[in-house]
Parts: C-alpha cells; sequence; structure tokens
C-alpha cells in the first residue's frame, strides 16, 4: 500500500498521465478505504484516480470518488471541475458546459475550468470556437507550453500551418530541449515549403537524440529536395558540401538503425525508399 | 540541574507550557482570521505574464529563427510602449493621488496590519510578563561548559559580571523557546503553520507591510508603477540581441558523428572572434562612442554569418 501510494504520488508530481497505473494501483486503495491513511494526501489520490477512472471508462469508481471528494469539500471549484469531466464522460456535454460556465463566472482565473471549456468546444466539433478561447486563455496563461502544443493542433487540423509554426516557436521557447516538440516545429516548417530551415531543425532533432529515425528521414527528405533544386544564393544557406555530407550520413544512419536487428523485409523496404530518393 | 523544585515547577515548566499553549492558540486564530485567500485578479495575471514573456523571449530566443525573434521582440516592445498589457491602459489615466481611495490597497494594508498584531501582540505580552514576575530568576544550568561569549545570550537581564556562563536567567528562556519551539509546533501542528516564532522577527524587523504585500506593491509597500516597469522591461527586450543556436547545426551534427574533426567548429568560433574585435576595432576609430556598441554587434554578427 505504501508503494502504491508512492508511486501514485511520483505520478501526480511528474503530470504523467497512466491512468491505466492509476486505476490498478489506486482501486483497491479507494476500495478498501486504505486511502484515508494518507492523511492529507488521500483527497489528491481521491482526484488523481477519479480523473483516471474516468479516462479508463470505470465510471462507478469514478462516482464514488468525486463523491468522497463532495463531501468533505462541498462547493468547491475542483471538485465541480470534476463534476462538469464526469458529465463529459457520459456525453452530457451541455450540463458539463453549464457547470465550468459557472466556475468562471465565480472565479475568472479558474485555470481548470478554463481548459475544460476549450476542450470541451473542441470536443463539440466547434474548432473556430475551440481555438479563440484557447488564444484567450494563452493571453493571460502564457507560460503553459501544453496549451500552446493544444494551439498548434487545432491550427494544423484548419491547415493553418503559419499560425501552428507560431506556436511550435513557442513551445520551443518554453520547452527548448524536447527534441519532439523541435520535430514538429521541423514537419511544419517541412509542409510549409520552407526546406532551408526544415532541413536546420531536422538537424537539432538529430542533434538533441542520437539516430532519431523520424528526424533522419527529415533530413533525408530535405536534403534530397534541395540537392535537386538549384544551389541557393542566400549565404546563410547551407552549402552544398555540407548538404552532400548530411545526406550520406543520413542515409547511413538510417541504413545501420535497420540493420540492427530488424526484420529483412522492413530492412529491404526502407533501402529501396532511402536509394530511390 | 535545576535549582530548586519550586522554580521548576512554578517557573520553567509554566513559561514553556504558555508560550506552547500560545503558539497553538495563534495557530488557530490565524487560521480563522485569513479565511479565504484573495482571489487574483485576470488582468493582474496577464500583466505579470506578460514580463515573464518578455524574460523567457529574451533567455530562450536563440531556438527561434532569426525572423520569428523579431517579429515578437518589436511585438512585444511596442505592445510595453502602449501599455497593451497594463491593467488599467494609460487612456484611463486617473490622478494617483489618494492611496487610501483604492479599495484593493487599503484591504492588503488591513491584512499586514491583522497580520502582524497577530504576531507582536503575543510575544510582547508574554515578555511583559516574563519581565515582570521572573525578572532576575535564574532557571537552570546547562550540563556543558561555554564560553564567556554566551553570557549575553544566557543570562539576559542579569547584570552579574562573575556568574558562571551555564546558568541561564529566565529572559534568555524565553528567548531559546521562542527559537526552539519551532519543531514542537512541528510536531503538534504539521508542517506550514502558523504558530512560527521567526515570523515574529521578520514582522518586527520591518515593522511594515513588507511579509504581506502582493506581488504588486514594492518593498516599501507602494503599488509600483507598472507601465516603468514594463518599460524597463522594453529597454531590455530592445538590447537583446539575437543569436541562432541552429547557424551551424549542420557542422555539428557532422562533428558529432565524427563526420568532420572537431576542430571544425573551434576554428569557426575563433574567425568569427577575431572578425568582431577586428570590426569593432575598425568602428571605434570613426564613430562615437554610443553608437559603438550597436555597430559592433551588427558587424560582429554580419561577419559570423560570412564565416
Amino acid at each position: 500500500m505504501v508503494n502504491a501510494a508512492k508511486v501514485l504520488q511520483d505520478l501526480r508530481a511528474s503530470a504523467e498521465r497512466k491512468p491505466d497505473v492509476v486505476v490498478r494501483l489506486g482501486k483497491p486503495l479507494v476500495e478498501s478505504g486504505a486511502v484515508m491513511k494518507l492523511d492529507a494526501d488521500a483527497w489528491l489520490v481521491y482526484e488523481q484516480v477519479a480523473i483516471a477512472a474516468l479516462d479508463v471508462g470505470d465510471d462507478a469508481l469514478a462516482q464514488k470518488c468525486i463523491q468522497a471528494l463532495e463531501t468533505k469539500f462541498p462547493g468547491s471549484p475542483r471538485v465541480r471541475r470534476l463534476n462538469g469531466m464526469e458529465l463529459e464522460a457520459k456525453g452530457e456535454l451541455l450540463e458539463a458546459a453549464k457547470i465550468y460556465k459557472a466556475i468562471l463566472e465565480e472565479d475568472e482565473t479558474n485555470v481548470l475550468a478554463a481548459k475544460r471549456q476549450v476542450m470541451l468546444l473542441r470536443a463539440m466539433g466547434m474548432n473556430a470556437e475551440a481555438i479563440a478561447a484557447l488564444v484567450k486563455y494563452l493571453d493571460i496563461n502564457y507560460p503553459d507550453f501544453e496549451g500552446w502544443l493544444q494551439l498548434a493542433d487545432m491550427y494544423m487540423e484548419e491547415f493553418m500551418y503559419a499560425q501552428a509554426a507560431f506556436c511550435m516557436e513557442e513551445v520551443l521557447m518554453l520547452q527548448p530541449q524536447n527534441h519532439i516538440f523541435h520535430l514538429r516545429y521541423a514537419e511544419i516548417l517541412y509542409t510549409q515549403d520552407n526546406v532551408q530551415l526544415a532541413l536546420k531543425q531536422f538537424c537539432r532533432v538529430v542533434e538533441l537524440c542520437k539516430d532519431h529515425v523520424r528526424g533522419l528521414y527529415g533530413i533525408k527528405l530535405c536534403t534530397s529536395r534541395l540537392l535537386k533544386s538549384s544551389p541557393s544564393k542566400d549565404a546563410t544557406a547551407t552549402s552544398q558540401e555540407d548538404l552532400k555530407a548530411i545526406d550520406l550520413l543520413a542515409t547511413e544512419r538510417l541504413l545501420a538503425v535497420y540493420s540492427a536487428g530488424s526484420a529483412a523485409s522492413a530492412k529491404s523496404a526502407s533501402t529501396k525508399w532511402i536509394e530511390h530518393l | 540541574m535545576l535549582l530548586d523544585p519550586a522554580i521548576r515547577n512554578w517557573v520553567l515548566i509554566p513559561i514553556m507550557l504558555v508560550m506552547v499553549l500560545v503558539g497553538i492558540v495563534r495557530h488557530y486564530v490565524t487560521v480563522l482570521l485569513n479565511g479565504t485567500p484573495k482571489k487574483a485578479d485576470l488582468k493582474s495575471a496577464r500583466e505579470t505574464k506578460a514580463l515573464q514573456r518578455a524574460a523567457i523571449l529574451r533567455a530562450h530566443g536563440s531556438h527561434l529563427p532569426e525572423q520569428a525573434f523579431q517579429a515578437r521582440k518589436s511585438y512585444l516592445s511596442e505592445a510595453f510602449e502602449k501599455g497593451t498589457y497594463l491593467k488599467d491602459p494609460i487612456g484611463s489615466n486617473k490622478p494617483k493621488g489618494n492611496l487610501m481611495s483604492d479599495p484593493a490597497y487599503v484591504e492588503t494594508m488591513m491584512d499586514g496590519m491583522k497580520k502582524n498584531i497577530m504576531n507582536i501582540v503575543p510575544q510582547t505580552v508574554i515578555m511583559g510578563w516574563i519581565n515582570f514576575f521572573f525578572s532576575g530568576f535564574v532557571l537552570i544550568q546547562l550540563p556543558f561548559p561555554l564560553t564567556i561569549r554566551f553570557k549575553s545570550m544566557l543570562q539576559r537581564g542579569i547584570e552579574t559580571q562573575d556568574m558562571d556562563v551555564t546558568w541561564v536567567s529566565s529572559l534568555s528562556w524565553y528567548f531559546l523557546n521562542l527559537f526552539g519551539l519551532q519543531s514542537v509546533f512541528t510536531l503538534i501542528l504539521g508542517s506550514g503553520h502558523a504558530a512560527d516564532a521567526m515570523r515574529d522577527m521578520q514582522a518586527m524587523s520591518t515593522m511594515g507591510m513588507g511579509a504581506a504585500a502582493g506581488p504588486q506593491m514594492g518593498p516599501t509597500g507602494q503599488p509600483q508603477d507598472m507601465h516603468k516597469i514594463f518599460l524597463g522591461e522594453k529597454e531590455n527586450l530592445d538590447l537583446a540581441e539575437h543569436e541562432w543556436g541552429l547557424d551551424d547545426v549542420e557542422t555539428r551534427l557532422l562533428v558529432k558523428y565524427g563526420k568532420k574533426p572537431r576542430s571544425v567548429l573551434v576554428d569557426k568560433r575563433t574567425k568569427a572572434l577575431a572578425a568582431a574585435s577586428a570590426s569593432a576595432a575598425g568602428a571605434s576609430s570613426s564613430t562615437p562612442p554610443a553608437a559603438l556598441a550597436a555597430t559592433a554587434a551588427a558587424r560582429s554578427k554580419k561577419a559570423r554569418r560570412q564565416v
């Protein structure tokens, strides 16, 4: 039991969302009542388990957790948000929207409700409204990189790549160490036909994460296109010599990655693809 | 180590007990008085986050391509100058004459006063009580020897030259308790309690709103002029230079995989430095000092790119 509580605490601290793990560990805690031995942490565990239960569709468990929280903290906006999420899980989106709206009317700075509201709009398929709401939210809560990621996602759904690139730039400033964000930015740039810049970003991805296959493929795509087109006059552009070297490197690494312990068919397919470019 | 059982029973232990009890009572009264935390205001949150945004841009701008950086820089410095992010835009410049007419300010001040009174009153009362009834009492003897320097700490209120340092006076016992009961309170009330003696010390030393002031208050307790802060940040932004971290990423990657010798990178850097210093030297002969920094910076950037 102590171990389960510790794992749950670690998951809370790292803000990871692993609903299956949380439910597996938390369900016995909640159902046996052992959770109350954790004192003040008990309520955090209840909240965590409730959200995880909603994620995996265990409505009874979620109901139980939320009920416990409601009796302890009647009228708390944090619990009411859970109520809203429960309604969302049941598909009663309009009811949930009412709850979030009420919370925000009482306290306009409530971040949790504001975020739920955005996602609710998105779930209802009102992308334009969701984007507007999220932009408003980010204007106030600038450092929320997950918000920016979400916004980039929504813009991409609308094929607004310039806007999505802007959002990813913000994410890069807030989380510069994460190579996956760099990769995403690079792919947006490539889609925008900004191959020169995309190449640099793909290089950055591989620099941050050695032998990152998707990054290597990205490099390969960019270099083959740049090498085919006439050399650019721009002084900042990568030199032809470097391009060739990078192209060679990417090919080499890709072949090396695929030849190390992968099925023969996959290997031949990838080799064919790479040679084809 | 006690002098007399009567002193132990009627002075030493009561002082400690009273201090513990007062600490506990104070904790609960503080909890009662605090009530609900003050709700943050959306607009002031936006103000501080905007400043943060500029700071992040300055610190991590090197991850952005030149164009993206410049666009953000010019947008933010213009917004700061115009006061787009201000709580009350400059247009509605109301007279800043009387602070007392601002309800938010008065409320913060009252909060601070309440907290200070909660801190100072009980301690003053206990100290007065000890001074009145037990002044000049010697309560215990420490079981270990100490140097003469501890005399002022352990024998407060007793002005004798010759008494051994290990004897502790009543007033000093009070002070030892004041600082030493910290962990006892943590044991009884859990962490984060309000019976903290160190807070009194802070309250006494500042005697003002300092500790209780919100984020909008300066060290003097006056609300700060956010527009001035924004203008300061704008200046910082204007000075911020963009140096793209991806300028030579291809070379770095080739070096990483051992396709090019490491010396390539070093050569590049030294060349860039040499070019920068050369251009700076060239500029210094002709331009006035004010413009010098800017031109040197611009040239060094150009030089780096050519290399």
